[in-house]
């Protein structure tokens, strides 16, 4: 058997390199169809609970679907379909109907951390991926169930 | 003085073509090694990361499969390789069934016995019509396993114990995260490639391992083989 040439070599080092192109390249395209970097959104503490937005901006006339964590824990899920006609007027919707609201009942005494995801389905339904909207938002309940914004 | 002048060039000179000998023949097995771990990347490269980004994408999938199918290709018309000399040939067929005989009939019966143990039947799973292709199959993966890796194996660490060896390492990688698939299959690569490097004949090796194949799927329940699943399938 002959030695390889520097062909062989050449063709090797090729053929790791397209590899390496294409495994990057279904990283990117995988990643960007589990999760699309397209949700906007906002969330904030109110006095019944957590309010606020979410848009698709690929999809703009879709209404999103939600779901609130407190604490890291599932607490329910909500259609973003309610007016909010400031957040159309501040141009980050085409029409006003992107609000959401959450009710708080049950949630302990003391401070808490809640986190609003778009719902996101891909692979024909076959996975589902959760994307935080805005940033996470702190409130506290006091002794008579009361939600405040803030740790205290 | 200066004959001896002479001879001392003539010397050097002859030792400079020893190491130019010794250094292109440690080239040849280093590059070897290269070979076999850029064919064994793309296997895994397919069945854990390909698979699992591209899901039912079969011409994604295919693209590490035709990558690593065309480098060998590429490789044996380089290295100067004949078709004969990988082990397409029928000149040794039946010496190399002789060789597998005792193997193969061994191994089938012991899986056999243990359906039988486990089931009390021998035929647990149904037919399928996908079993039709598993000659091309088992050859395919025999060309892979023994026509390409084992002769760079041997070029890398020559004939015997630590080439075998490798083979059938690989070939058990080649079957993980299934724990019985994988041990199995590794000790099906000992025996296959230590009967390629005494008879090197590919068509032995493929009726040997789908006729080993073909029992495994029908007499040893699919839940326990996880249905043959490798790879990231094998977790869904």
């Amino acid at each position: 058997m002959k030695n390889p040439s520097t062909r062989l070599v050449h063709v090797l080092i090729g053929k790791s390199i397209v590899e390496t192109l294409v495994v990057g390249a279904l990283a990117v395209f995988t990643f960007i169809t589990v999760l699309p970097p397209f949700f906007h959104g906002w969330s904030e503490v109110t006095e019944t609970g957590i309010s606020g937005w979410a848009v698709n901006n690929v999809s703009p006339w879709e209404r999103v679907e939600v779901q609130l964590f407190v604490d890291g824990k599932f607490v329910g899920d909500a259609i973003a379909d309610q007016s909010r006609p400031d957040v159309s007027a501040a141009g980050w919707a085409k029409d006003a109907w992107h609000g959401y609201t959450f009710a708080i009942t049950s949630v302990p005494r003391g401070v808490h951390e809640a986190r609003v995801y778009a719902l996101h389905d891909s692979g024909s339904g076959m996975r589902k991926s959760l994307q935080l909207l805005g940033e996470p938002v702190l409130f506290s309940v006091d002794a008579s169930g009361k939600i405040w914004p803030g740790p205290s | 003085m200066a004959g001896s002048f002479l001879v001392t060039i003539r010397i050097m000179s002859s030792e400079i073509k020893n190491l130019e000998i010794t250094s292109d023949l440690e080239l040849g097995r280093d590059f070897a090694i290269w070979e076999i771990i850029s064919v064994v990347s793309s296997g895994l490269l397919m069945e854990w990361v390909v698979l699992s980004f591209a899901g039912r994408s079969k011409l994604v999938g295919g693209v590490p499969v035709v990558l690593a199918l065309g480098f060998m290709l590429y490789s044996h018309f380089d290295r100067g390789e004949t078709l004969r000399e990988i082990g397409f040939r029928t000149d040794n067929f039946l010496a190399a069934c002789r060789l597998l005989l005792l193997p193969t009939a061994l191994v089938v019966l012991l899986v056999i016995t243990v359906a039988w143990l486990t089931s009390h039947s021998i035929l647990v799973a149904p037919w399928r019509n996908r079993f039709m292709l598993l000659p091309l199959w088992a050859l395919f993966q025999q060309y892979v396993l023994n026509g390409f890796i084992n002769r760079r194996a041997q070029l890398a660490f020559g004939k015997g114990a630590k080439s075998v060896v490798l083979v059938a390492v690989v070939f058990g990688l080649f079957h993980l995260p299934n724990p019985l698939l994988a041990i199995l299959t590794f000790v099906g690569g000992l025996i296959w490639a230590a009967v390629y490097q005494r008879q090197p004949n590919l068509f032995a090796l493929a009726l040997s391992h789908a006729l080993s194949s073909l029992t495994l799927a029908l007499a040893i329940s699919p839940k326990l083989l996880e249905s043959l699943r490798v790879g990231f399938k094998y977790f869904g």
